[in-house]
């Protein structure tokens, strides 16, 4: 009987193992066979891939593209959604180990840890200088996506940031749309104190760990976590991020503040009608606009400014760019971006008609799609005002380390909530900072 | 008294499964709820089960990656239980003059940590992808082929075998088995138990194995089910009722395994304990 079992068990595995191998085998000559295409251009066109995260906004993009691509090359576009993170995980791994096998040809990265790729790995990507106009975009994505006078990065979509505010409860408080345009964060704690007394209702959510509302106040005046080069920390004595800080402090001591601890709580806030603001980037549109009983009772707004030399209101959250990986087939890589997102004004349109995404390539950030209102934003043309914005960004180095900052300053931040002297706050962070990223 | 304190324990008891068993209810819960009700906390079973399950299947190919799980998963048990007793018995039951250092060193590497090793691994699989393609990156034996040894294993047979009784052995040598005969015939059925609560802990790690997988396997159709869940969640506004039902399919195998296998795994964990 036990020899049974065990002759039984054996035979499994060895039909498992040949079953492995069957498909391996297959997938060796796919490789084999793509390697041939790669290179010499044939009639069935050259096989690039691209990497991307979500569906519904960047994949989408890529097909569009894919859609709109008329070169002369014949090229076959195959997109694999891959998550942010494992992204970063892959192309890691991948590149510190000095093998592109497996890479992809194109490949998403956002802005804040473009430069940590390109520096650390300076031969890994294909430059796009001879391939696109960089003068066509806003300065602010091609201070990030270049290293050296070199352009690696197509600049993508614009993180640019607005604040979304609820106009009924505006009305509520005795105020109008008018009166939270180009406001400063002193006018906003005041407006969010006036309608929490009118309703109830907090005026924005906040996650402790995560800063990206102190990132957007400190870009809104033209500074940044680091110095000019992007890598000696400008915390302390950066008076951009001691007027941001303080103006967090205030918004917690006004008790206007929702605390969340992730994304769905911090979605789910202001479709329940639970907060009467969000100051984010442009992406949340199709969140905010998720919650149709909604409709009509949004407005967005300039960002609030800072009360520093330099400030503006107007801001940036997120964003990304596409790079070329320095491997087989970055020429056609190139040739793809270079026709699609590098050069075709319709095609941002579409872009606009079909996903709500707005490009940073500024011949293509005009015409029909641009101007029309948004029925959800009482009539307001959302994307035209976004738009207008993008290009005011102030640039800034994102540098290499942004989220490594982020972890320091988040606990810095709370130990200036339970009153440390503020002064002591940015040296200590600055002086964390300069240890830990030596 | 005797009663209060049975109540005292009982009431412990209850609010000990409350707490481990609510993540499970939550989880089956949502998979039944429209995403917007999940980001609003939810509590009760919804309608939308049938949509989360149609939008799941039309959007990802969750059928191939449940296979690639479970072929990864089967396989690499099978594997590790193998290696691993045989590494566990042979360490307790021969004698050898370097066997203690050998096996500390081994214990020693149960302290570094993945993350350490797995660039130089990465390396290692990149270099004979051209020389063995059916090994190298991007297949699924790549995926299991560095876990299938692991120091916590052996160690975990090798306490174990500390109550085998060796005069089972000489019995066996005196009728002229083999010294693998024995490990196969007298061994492997005496310690069943053993075999099925190491057979839970490998299967359970490795298919939820995210980290060396997620480097490995780059192909879409290689993709297991934590890599296709990390995938779901990647959008600006996720589908949360459908990732929670993914959530659900994905743990209902590791569920299965230990229901099972459950009374084994406990006197399998208790002789290691004993041991």
């Amino acid at each position: 009987m036990k020899k049974v079992v065990f002759m039984m068990l054996t035979i499994i595995v060895m039909v498992a193992l040949v079953a492995c191998g069957d498909r391996d085998e297959e997938s060796v000559d796919d490789q084999e066979a793509s390697d041939e295409t790669e290179g010499a251009t044939n009639d069935e066109g050259e096989a690039i891939t691209a990497w991307a995260w979500d569906p519904n906004f960047n994949i989408r993009a890529l097909e569009l593209a894919d859609q709109a691509y008329d070169g002369e090359v014949d090229l076959e576009l195959e997109i694999i959604e891959n998550a942010q993170d494992d992204i970063v995980q892959r192309l890691n791994t991948s590149l510190s180990s000095g093998t592109t096998q497996g890479m992809p040809n194109i490949v998403l990265i956002e802005d804040y840890r473009a430069q940590s790729f390109l520096q650390a790995y300076p031969d890994a990507f294909y430059p796009l200088t001879d391939y696109i106009d960089v003068d066509a975009f806003a300065d602010y994505k091609i201070e990030t996506t270049s290293l050296d006078g070199e352009q690696y990065g197509l600049p993508f979509d614009t993180g640019v940031a607005g604040l979304y505010i609820r106009t009924d409860y505006l009305e509520e408080a005795g105020y109008s749309v008018d009166d939270v345009q180009d406001i400063t964060w002193a006018e906003y704690i005041q407006i969010g104190v006036d309608i929490k007394e009118a309703t109830g209702n907090n005026m924005l959510t906040q996650d402790p760990s995560d800063l990206g509302l102190i990132r957007m106040m400190i870009q809104s005046a033209g500074s940044w976590y680091f110095e000019e080069d992007g890598s000696t920390p400008n915390l302390a004595n950066n008076p951009a991020l001691e007027a941001s800080v303080q103006a967090y402090r205030e918004l917690m001591e006004a008790n206007i503040v929702s605390m969340v601890s992730d994304w769905s709580q911090f979605v789910g806030a202001f479709n329940d009608g639970d907060v009467a603001s969000v100051p984010t980037g442009n992406w949340i549109t199709p969140s905010i606009t998720a919650e149709e009983t909604q409709s009509g009772n949004w407005a967005v707004v300039p960002f609030p400014k800072l009360e520093v030399d330099g400030a503006t209101n107007v801001t940036n959250l997120g964003g990304s760019s596409w790079y070329v990986l320095n491997s087989d087939g970055k020429e056609a890589a190139a040739t793809f971006l270079a026709n699609t997102f590098g050069s075709n004004e319709m095609f941002y349109q579409d872009l606009i008609n079909e996903i709500g995404a707005i490009g940073t390539y500024l011949p293509g950030m005009q015409g029909e799609a641009f101007e029309e209102g948004h029925e959800f934003f009482d009539g307001q043309s959302i994307v035209a005002d976004f738009s207008e914005w993008t290009e005011a960004i102030p640039a800034v180095n994102y540098g290499m380390h942004t989220y490594a900052i982020d972890d320091i300053l988040a606990v810095e931040l709370q130990n200036y909530l339970n009153d440390k002297e503020l002064t002591d706050v940015l040296e200590d962070a600055q002086s964390q900072a300069e240890t830990q990223l030596r | 008294m005797k009663k209060f304190k049975r109540m005292l324990v009982y009431t412990f008891l209850s609010i000990a499964t409350i707490i481990s068993i609510y993540p499970f209810f939550w989880m089956v819960v949502s998979s039944t709820n429209a995403s917007v009700d999940v980001t609003r906390g939810r509590q009760l079973p919804g309608t939308h089960l049938i949509e989360n399950l149609t939008n799941l299947f039309d959007q990802v190919n969750i059928v191939t990656a449940l296979t690639n799980s479970a072929i990864i998963a089967v396989l690499s048990t099978f594997l590790t239980l193998l290696i691993a007793s045989l590494a566990g018995y042979g360490f307790e039951m021969y004698r050898s003059r370097g066997k203690d250092i050998a096996f500390n060193v081994l214990l020693l590497s149960m302290m570094i940590p993945f993350a350490a090793i797995m660039v130089p691994l990465y390396r290692l699989f990149g270099r004979i992808s051209h020389t063995a393609p059916l090994i190298g990156l991007d297949t699924l034996a790549a995926a299991f082929l560095p876990t299938i040894t692991t120091a916590f294993f052996i160690f975990f047979f090798r306490q174990n075998t500390k109550m085998f009784p060796k005069d089972l052995i000489e019995a066996g040598r005196i009728d002229g088995l083999t010294e693998l005969g024995i490990f196969f015939r007298i061994y492997m059925p005496t310690m069943k138990t053993t075999y099925a609560a190491a057979a839970i802990i490998a299967f359970m790690n490795s298919w939820n194995n995210f980290l060396w997988p997620l480097v490995v396997l780059q192909s879409p159709d290689k993709q297991t089910i934590p890599l296709l869940i990390s995938n779901l969640g990647s959008s600006y506004s996720p589908d949360y009722g459908m990732i929670m039902s993914a959530i659900t399919i994905a743990t209902l195998p590791t569920a299965l395994v230990f229901f099972f296998m459950q009374k084994h795994f406990v006197a399998g964990m208790m002789g290691s304990v004993k041991g």
